[in-house]
């Protein structure tokens, strides 16, 4: 592993709270090694400016091996950067040149209201989920797991759809700011298992009203989110949503 | 009744009849195209298929209602999905760049939909005006369908408008035939590819084949 | 009942449960008082982290009809670290047919444990296993199947049966969605509340019980009182210790240490496992390592050079002139040695000036021979996410160039000392998952971590809070309540003592030469003379902390410096006591090795007369000599014997 160090500019989105408008600031940071993560480069900057007393910027971020769905951010107009089904913490800086101008800001979209710097509230995602993104089991229900076999092929799918982060890239590169990627995973992984057809019906529909509580975009069929997705997940799963939602609304027993 | 109001207001709900009626009007494109390709068989022919339409008043006034509420629904629908989509981002992105493997965004007729829309609506609005109010050009008492046809193609405000937007309907429809497919959820890995062709190919087919009127006026008349 | 004679320790009541180990569990059931169903609704239960173990406990005791507050660090329950599991989850079900048994699950654990984990919990961990996987699949968890449909299992180390449950390379996060979701439900159903970004700095103790916790709102900086009748921690490991981990950056040991400054002891803190299979240290601004499925040396060769400072690229370096050191040293198990031996033995190569890498601090991984026996295609199909994700870590190809790797701390035996009912030292305080010490012993089993959060979650604490709750009476509570109000200022008074230092160094310099020390002298080889010297420095360095630490911003609103601070001081104190449980476990055994106490051959020497007990130790304050409190560990079942993978 040989090292390489590049100099960068980095115009950042700076906003002290979800009140006040925010504005970009740039730092010029040098020597940064081209082995260290996206991450780990905000890192540096981030002890050099409380080195300076100044406050340092903020982001979310946990496990950095790219599974929490903690981190994310607009890279040069790109969700978690130029790297296709990459997170931004496993980005690295051997895929920048030196002397880059970087510019980065926060996911932007009205449900995901900006709480400080780069890090934005998720939670809209966390009620999609509380609307009806479950199998209705209770502990010690179970029988035992063998009893329903699995098409394997639905399980993989299952698996493809499972597989979402939940990071927010999508909604972030949408330019409608559409959760429709996010909502459908669930919604396809839980159609696609026996387990969870009980309730698919019910379960559509509530998860789509809340979605549309929570002021998300519509869906255009554009692709960027399929594109942004660190987790590879697929535009399939959104016609397959788009089949449960039309087959729950004709079938479904409301007035 | 509720659960209609509720499927419709839906985000999904709108797109479902952004599709059935943008299919439809595809659906209506073709006919308009059949009919108008009897210009090229000879004026004796077209004028009897014109002549044979307009005398059907009770089918006229059904179809043209019809037609004038798919596209209005159409069109609502486009202006409030616009209007939410815009307010599902409020401030926008210092750089926006696409991650779908090409740098020229600005080259997908999705990012157009609006505009394209915009422009077809525009042409549309001409079209009316010119062939079916003959407000603009009105032309002398008992024209033949046939010559009425040949002198407003060759009309020069005409024959640009119409040769611009007829491809931008391409354009527009373009993405719009096969998105259809895809809101309705009709849409599954193995046909994916078929109905993206069918989608390029018919915008392809309509922008050729409408195009093909003001140039055969103009060149051929 | 209890196992610990008086003359060892008059404390610890592990409430074990007499009769055969196989009846135990159900005896301890049948013994539990119960809470009537319709008085559940009447008391409030705090579940502190929403990982496997947490997020399992808060669905299920929502589920039965507690109300339930659910707090985590992070802006979701669905983000905890147990969602970086990779490999699986293990499970006696015997679904491939080739000899699995409850029995043998039980015995792989206390042996793997290196005969220092409690039986009777071992046991229990083994009998609910089942149940979990049963659980996760009626929850949607996509479990991989065979072409029929069914259940597919594979093999992992320190077992010979195939009992392993898997949903690709991302168990974990697939148990962990299943535990959330079942969360979000009761959410749903009104009966859990959660508390994102909030951390928990201190609990409430009343009339001796833990009635609550203070938390910091981490947008606001708000510091908010939480009261409730029992407080369940699942806070997860302390591996960050190390400032290098496998851990999410995240994960600390602040809540489980302020409940042992405040009574609860702490179990074992010296057992550590340090996984062989980590990407390695590139530079100092490194945040963190990345740990490579174990499953990589079935078919990966392990060497360095045989000589030293050998700077040649690997391919130049011919096959008599690479030392294959676990093939020479452990003929039998070769490349599969268990974590703990593999580990030690990469050490050795580089301290002796054989590792590679600038640093020095690396051997190969290599298939190359792999490759050429079975074809790059076979390799991919079998590896191919995880070559891309080292190519994308480090930029080079594992195809061509051998992989390097590194050990590094992965996950923490020791824990809070907890009895057979997951309670700690304080009545109404529970500790679960990797949180408590009970299940691994000295070193933990390949998926056995996220068997054992699941099984404490689901299965165990929804049936033994209640004994508790049971047991006792409530005195209504206000946060006006004198013990409410000191646990509030005591955080807040440790904030604002960290706000007014105004020194010159970052929270996360101080973290970073706290983990060097660590690294140091109680990494994978401690001496005495080492962990002297760990003690002392650990203890001049929390002076200069508190002299020369920097932050800048407010308490009042998003400070991830201040956040940083708080867990880097909590690190401070806790350090000291995992080089005091070092130094006072005089033997080698699991993830403990004592360089003192080894065989001819470097391998691993346990004092089973003197040591086969938990060290649990009780706070005595900052910078005094904790007490110790043996629980005397007994062997009936799995009768003690020297591991050995020659």
């Amino acid at each position: 592993m040989s090292h390489e160090t590049i100099n960068l500019t980095l115009k950042i989105w700076r906003q002290p709270n979800a009140e006040v408008e925010g504005r970009f600031e740039e730092y010029k940071l040098e020597g940064v090694s081209t082995h260290a993560s996206f991450l780990e480069m905000l890192d540096i900057l981030n002890d050099e400016l409380i080195e300076e007393g100044k406050e340092p910027v903020a982001f979310d971020h946990d496990c950095r091996e790219g599974i929490c769905g903690m981190c994310g951010m607009m890279i040069n107009g790109q969700a978690h950067g130029p790297d296709n089904e990459t997170t931004t913490c496993q980005l690295h800086m051997r895929r920048f040149q030196h002397n880059d101008k970087i510019t980065i800001e926060p996911w932007r979209a009205t449900a995901f209201p900006v709480i400080k710097d780069l890090v934005v509230d998720r939670s809209a995602f966390d009620r999609i989920i509380t609307a009806g993104g479950y199998v209705s089991v209770n502990t010690g229900n179970a029988p035992d797991a063998n009893t329903i076999p699995i098409p394997r092929k639905d399980q993989q799918k299952a698996m493809d759809a499972a597989s979402c982060i939940g990071c927010g890239a999508c909604v972030a590169a949408c330019k409608n700011a559409s959760a429709m990627l996010f909502t459908s995973a669930k919604v396809s992984q839980l159609a696609l298992l026996p387990h969870g057809k009980s309730e698919r019906g019910e379960r559509v529909l509530k998860m789509v009203a809340k979605m549309d509580e929570e002021k998300f975009g519509s869906c255009t069929n554009t692709g960027e989110c399929e594109a942004a997705c660190p987790a590879g997940i697929s535009l399939d799963n959104i016609a397959r949503m788009n089949r449960e939602y039309l087959k729950a609304t004709l079938c479904s027993t409301e007035s | 009744m509720n659960w209609l109001i509720r499927a419709l207001s839906s985000s999904l709900g709108k797109k479902y009849v952004m599709g059935i009626t943008g299919l439809l009007l595809c659906g209506f494109l073709i006919t308009h195209l059949a009919g108008n390709l009897l210009l090229f068989v000879g004026a004796e022919e077209f004028n009897h298929y014109a002549h044979t339409l307009h005398e059907q008043k009770a089918l006229l006034a059904v179809a043209e209602v019809g037609l004038f509420v798919l596209f209005v629904a159409h069109l609502i629908l486009a202006v409030v999905t616009t209007w939410e989509n815009k307010s599902a981002r409020k401030q926008d992105y210092d750089v926006n760049q696409s991650k779908q493997g090409t740098p020229l965004l600005t080259f997908f007729p999705h990012n157009w939909m609006w505009i394209t829309g915009v422009i077809v609506l525009g042409f549309i609005l001409l079209h009316l005006v010119d062939f079916r109010l003959g407000i603009r050009n009105p032309g002398p008492e008992g024209e033949e369908p046939f010559d009425k046809a040949v002198r407003l193609l060759r009309d020069p405000i005409t024959f640009c408008a119409y040769i611009a937007g007829v491809i931008v309907l391409g354009f527009h429809l373009s993405h719009g035939f096969s998105s259809a497919f895809q809101s309705l959820g009709l849409s599954h890995p193995k046909y994916n590819k078929f109905i993206k062709c069918a989608g390029t190919s018919f915008a392809v087919i309509v922008a050729v084949g409408f195009a093909s009127f003001p140039l055969w006026a103009v060149l051929f008349q | 009942m209890a196992i610990a004679e008086p003359s060892i320790s008059n404390i610890l009541d592990s409430k074990i449960p007499d009769g055969p180990i196989e009846d135990k569990w159900d005896k301890c059931k049948f013994d539990l008082k119960l809470v009537n169903p319709s008085n559940k609704r009447k008391f409030n239960i705090i579940v502190v982290g929403t990982g496997l173990a947490g997020g399992a406990a808060a669905a299920t005791l929502g589920e039965l009809g507690y109300n339930v507050k659910s707090f985590c660090i992070q802006d979701s329950p669905r983000r905890a670290h147990s969602i970086a599991a990779q490999g699986g989850i293990n499970a006696a079900k015997n679904y491939p047919n080739d000899g699995d048994s409850i029995w043998r699950l039980f015995y792989d654990t206390v042996k793997g444990g290196d005969f220092r984990s409690r039986e009777a919990n071992v046991y229990r961990l083994a009998q609910v296993a089942n149940n979990i996987i049963d659980q996760c699949t009626a929850q949607g968890v996509p479990f991989a199947r065979e072409y029929g449909g069914y259940l597919m299992n594979r093999s992992f180390g320190g077992a010979q049966v195939s009992r392993t449950f898997y949903c690709r390379g991302q168990t974990g996060q697939q148990l962990l969605l299943g535990a959330y979701q079942s969360l979000m439900r009761q959410v749903s159903a009104g009966k859990v509340n959660i508390y994102s970004r909030r951390e928990m700095l201190d609990v409430i103790i009343i009339d001796g019980k833990a009635r609550g916790i203070i938390t910091r709102n981490l947008v606001t900086g708000e510091f908010e009182t939480h009261i409730a009748d029992a407080v369940v921690l699942a806070t997860g490991g302390y591996g960050n210790a190390w400032y290098l981990s496998t851990n999410g950056n995240g994960s600390n040991v602040t809540a489980a240490w302020r409940c042992h400054k405040k009574g609860a002891f702490f179990a074992n803190p010296c057992f550590t496992q340090i996984h062989p299979t980590c990407i390695p240290r590139s530079g100092d601004y490194q945040s963190k390592l990345t740990l490579m499925s174990e499953s990589l040396r079935n078919d990966g060769r392990v060497w360095v050079p045989k000589r030293k400072d050998d700077n040649r690229p690997a391919k130049d370096i011919p096959d008599n002139e690479r030392d294959y050191y676990l093939e020479r040293r452990y003929p039998s198990f070769g490349n599969l040695a268990p974590r703990d031996i593999a580990s030690r033995a990469a050490k050795l190569e580089c301290d002796k000036g054989h590792g590679v890498n600038d640093t020095g601090q690396a051997v190969y991984l290599d298939f190359r021979d792999a490759i050429a026996r079975d074809g790059e295609d076979v390799v991919r199909s079998k590896y191919g996410n995880l070559f891309h994700m080292y190519k994308k870590i480090t930029g080079d190809d594992p195809y061509h160039v051998p992989m390097q790797i590194y050990p590094a701390v992965h996950y923490t035996m020791g824990g809070l000392w907890v009895d057979y009912h997951l309670q700690t030292t304080i009545p109404g305080l529970y500790a679960l998952g990797e949180a408590n010490f009970s299940d691994h012993g000295a070193n933990r089993l390949g998926a056995s971590a996220l068997m054992q959060g699941l099984a404490d979650g689901y299965f165990v604490i929804p049936y033994t809070i209640g004994d508790h709750l049971a047991r006792h009476s409530f005195e209504k509570i206000t946060e006006d309540h004198d013990a409410c109000r000191e646990a509030l200022e005591n955080a807040k008074g440790r904030v604002n003592k960290i706000m007014s230092i105004g020194g010159n160094r970052t929270p996360n310099q101080f973290h970073k030469e706290l983990g060097g020390i660590l690294w140091d002298y109680v990494g994978m080889e401690r001496t005495k003379a080492g962990l002297e010297t760990a003690i002392e420095k650990v203890q001049g360095l929390r002076s200069e902390f508190w002299e020369d630490l920097k932050i800048v911003g407010k308490n009042e609103e998003l400070n991830q410096v201040l956040e940083k601070a708080g867990r880097v001081a909590d690190y401070m104190e806790f350090a000291e006591l995992i080089a005091t449980d070092a130094l006072n476990r005089e033997e080698s055994c699991g993830g403990h090795f004592r360089s003192e106490h080894q065989t001819a051959d470097n391998e691993a020497m346990r004092h089973d007369d003197e040591f086969a007990y938990v060290a649990a130790w009780e706070f005595n304050g900052v910078g005094e000599k904790p007490s110790l409190h043996k629980e005397q560990l007994e062997f009936k079942n799995v009768p003690l014997a020297t591991r050995s993978y020659k």
